[in-house]
């Protein structure tokens, strides 16, 4: 069942025993690209050729894992800073939460506000600027005006907004080519995740689970913007799912089950993998008796069609805005002495989960945070509850680690994730329900004596603890590894860093001036040198070793 | 331990919820005499500054309609934390006109309230920021000066006058009841203001510094020193490196200043409403 379209570098894991990467360095042909662009094939190979990021996790399987080898845990301690661009916008509350797109040397950046750009990623310097004339009233995207990234194909750079729509661009220009509404932004909607592209579909989610409104995943045409299928994230009356609400065709109109963070895909199981939200209201319960399907959990989505084959639900009735949109991480694993074709979530509830991607079994779920809630997750895959909050403070809103990009090294078998020690307790207030009006329900005193944060390494077959590197505070950026043994990752205080993958140690360090937020890194060649970017504040930072031939 | 005390309030939240939101709402402000008081103060002016039943209404209209951002202590979660705003000079007609205006380009929004509850929901953030004058005061403030002058005034500034490493007391009384600072001066670890925890650090060379710590992330630490210098260090370069939970600031028990003394002292830091140092 291993996928080596999918891994790119396709490397098995068995218990130590590991296959020889196989890593086919071509370099990009500059100017080859630019009468096709980007095709579906270039996109199934994932990070092969060197030069080039063009999907918001480097490829399908969310596993942020480069195969480049010029950066190593000998030479890391020399990297420098090449070039900042400045992007002039502000992100009140939130983070640069992007991962730029390279191709044939050229980046493609979206940023907060829906401003977007291309530019030189050998100088950092703009080719084209656009920014989205925004209403101004905006609901849950002023609260979070942030963006995720770009989606690529042949010419087109595909980006969702704050006012939920989503455009399609010229990548030469950064013209509009066409632009379709997602969902109406009066309600409560938005939209900020990177489109995910793949054979012939542009796949979006939608934002908004604090307003009354109803999660959905769609799939569009690239070429014409027409819907292909939605898939809601809510049941209707009578569908499968909607046993677990009770019986109110209202109530299921605006349940919420957001699908706002890029999801993974397996093409040869054409399954999509994605996370959905909070229920609404996020912690006032009494409306919505039953486990609230098909919230906080993840769904497998057939591509062709937007059917759901299975799902998993990590946080039955969760009254904690603990939502599960987290990239999932696809990999093939030798799991209790078979190879398992598994997907990954370390999840904002505090537990690391692995289950099986093509039936959705669950396989493994332990906790990866010290604040906790469930004892642990029994063997239906159901958790035990420990703390309702009566025992004292639970993990706060923002989570045990939450929507930043995790990274897994296959040759490892070991998840890198940001794990957040933060906690809180609720105080659930029955809200007012319109639309357009925030209805979240309740109060959050957030224990500020305590809490820290830390990069963690979590063996993925036991979902033990291998090491962890603690940041003084709660940290809410991702994470990001390469096949040379480093991880990538940064943290509140503004820190870029660089780790030692097997020990914890920390290699390099470098202050951006602004905390690193939401953000994961990613990594590319160009002109044989390898540069890895960072977004942080208002700058997009461009790293590499110093250039010896000049 | 923190997560405890914080339970209790709530318990005492739960304890006065019959004055619900919903009661609020469906009973109109005007019929409460107070509320109902037309605005006769000056322009800008909150004609319910120190009301206890607006204060009881401004606070559940927060609780309602401002805490899911600003949290339930208004310390802040998405959106900021408001019980500073007193502390920086923030006038409260600058907090009404925010609640009514919003803040363009946030989630904050404008409010179409009634004049009357905006001004009772920033009576209720300004009584949990700032403090009453103190009351039933015994001590002799000019007594109190003195000692101030020479037990304190080393570490503490009033009105551009004293020593860097603690902090500026100059409009203290406006921001900590008189249980708070007499506290602080029995027992200063009880409760550290971030900025003034104590550190001390042992430098490659052998040489042990003490003073307060004002930053750290992952690899380095900025303090001021006891000789009030500012000093930066890189974790990695330090022999030693112990962070105290406990004040720099001594502890002033019976045996250091008496009852009688404390009591004047307090007096006297009782009249310390000046200007914010910020706003001269």
């Amino acid at each position: 069942m291993l996928s080596t379209r999918l891994a790119g570098i396709a490397v098995l894991l068995a218990f130590g025993t590991v296959g020889p990467p196989s890593l086919v360095a071509q370099v990009g042909d500059p100017g080859a690209g630019d009468a096709l662009g980007v095709t579906y094939e270039d996109l199934l190979q994932g990070l092969t050729d060197p030069s080039r990021w063009l999907t918001f996790s480097g490829d399908y399987s969310g596993q942020r894992h480069s195969p480049l080898t010029q950066i190593t845990p000998e030479n890391v301690h020399r990297l420098v800073p090449q070039w900042t661009f400045q992007t002039g916008t502000l992100t009140r509350g939130r983070g640069f939460e992007t991962t730029p797109l390279v191709l044939d040397g050229i980046l493609y950046v979206t940023g907060s506000n829906n401003y977007a750009w291309a530019l030189d990623a050998r100088t950092g310097r703009r080719f084209w600027q656009y920014r989205r004339n925004l209403p101004n009233d905006l609901t849950y995207g002023a609260s979070a005006p942030v963006n995720r990234g770009f989606g690529m194909l042949g010419d087109r750079l595909f980006m969702v907004t704050l006012d939920a729509h989503l455009l399609a661009l010229d990548r030469r220009t950064g013209g509009v080519l066409w632009e379709i509404e997602l969902a109406d932004y009066h309600v409560g909607y938005a939209a900020t995740l990177a489109p995910l592209v793949i054979d012939g579909k542009v796949i979006v989610g939608i934002s908004g689970g604090e307003y009354p409104t109803r999660g959905f995943l769609d799939a569009y045409d690239p070429e014409t913007g027409d819907r292909i299928w939605r898939f809601n994230t809510i049941p209707g009356p009578g569908e499968p799912g909607s046993e677990t609400w009770p019986p109110d065709a209202e109530n299921l109109a605006r349940g919420g089950g957001g699908t706002w963070m890029t999801g993974s895909y397996d093409p040869d199981l054409d399954l999509l993998y994605w996370g959905t939200g909070n229920p609404n209201p996020d912690y006032y319960d009494e409306t919505r008796e039953g486990a609230n399907l098909y919230t906080n959990s993840i769904v497998a989505i057939e591509a062709s069609t937007g059917t759901l084959r299975w799902h998993y639900q990590f946080t039955p009735h969760d009254t904690h805005d603990w939502d599960s949109n987290h990239v999932p991480v696809l990999a093939d694993l030798m799991f209790e002495g078979e190879m398992r074709s598994v997907v990954m979530v370390a999840n904002r509830n505090g537990f690391f989960y692995v289950l099986d991607r093509i039936t959705g079994e669950f396989l493994l779920g332990k906790p990866f945070t010290d604040t906790t809630w469930a004892r642990e997750i029994g063997p239906d895959g159901r958790p035990i509850i420990l703390n309702d909050g009566s025992l004292g403070c639970l993990p706060e809103p923002w989570g045990g680690t939450n929507f930043m990009p995790p990274s897994f090294n296959p040759a490892l078998g070991v998840m890198f994730v940001t794990a957040r020690e933060s906690c809180a307790t609720y105080v659930p207030q029955e809200p007012v329900i319109e639309p357009g009006r925030n209805s979240s329900g309740g109060i959050i005193w957030i224990d500020r004596e305590q809490g820290y944060g830390a990069l963690r390494a979590i063996d993925v077959v036991t979902g033990e603890r291998k090491w962890e590197f603690r940041y003084p505070q709660p940290t809410m950026a991702g994470v990001m590894t390469t096949v040379t043994g480093l991880v990538f990752a940064g943290d509140h205080d503004g820190n870029f860093m660089a780790f030692d993958a097997d020990t914890g140690e920390n290699l390099w360090h470098y202050q951006t001036g602004s905390r690193i937020w939401g953000a994961a890194p990613m990594t590319h060649m160009l002109d044989g040198r390898q540069y890895v970017l960072i977004p942080s504040g208002t700058t997009l930072v461009a790293f590499a070793l110093p250039d010896d031939r000049r | 331990m923190a997560c405890i005390a914080l339970n209790r309030v709530f318990l005492i939240l739960f304890i006065i919820a019959p004055l619900s939101a919903a009661r609020i709402l469906t009973a109109p402000l005007s019929a409460a005499p107070v509320l109902g008081a037309p605005l006769a103060s000056p322009q800008g002016v909150n004609p319910y500054e120190t009301d206890r039943t607006a204060i009881r209404v401004g606070r559940a209209l927060f609780e309602t309609r401002c805490a899911q951002c600003h949290g339930g202590d208004a310390k802040g979660i998405s959106g900021p934390d408001l019980t500073v705003l007193w502390a920086v000079g923030t006038s409260d007609d600058r907090v009404f006109r925010t609640i009514q205006l919003g803040v363009s380009g946030s989630i904050m929004p404008s409010s179409s309230a009634p004049d009357q509850e905006i001004w009772a929901i920033v009576a209720y953030v300004k009584s949990i920021s700032t403090v009453p004058e103190f009351e039933n005061d015994t001590g002799d403030a000019v007594r109190g000066q003195e000692i101030f002058a020479s037990t304190c005034a080393n570490c503490h500034r009033v009105n551009g006058q004293g020593g860097h490493l603690g902090p500026d007391l100059t409009r203290i009384a406006a921001i900590r009841t008189r249980e708070m600072l007499m506290r602080s001066i029995r027992d200063p670890s009880a409760s550290v203001a971030a900025g003034y925890r104590a550190v001390t650090l042992v430098t490659e060379g052998g040489q042990r510094i003490r003073g307060a710590m004002k930053s750290e992330d992952a690899f380095s630490i900025l303090i001021v020193d006891t000789d009030e210098r500012l000093q930066g260090y890189l974790k990695a370069d330090l022999q030693e490196l112990t962070r105290g939970e406990r004040s720099l600031m001594p502890e002033f028990g019976p045996d250091r200043l008496g009852d009688e003394e404390l009591d004047d002292l307090l007096r006297y830091l009782g009249t310390l409403r000046g200007a914010a140092p910020a706003r001269r």
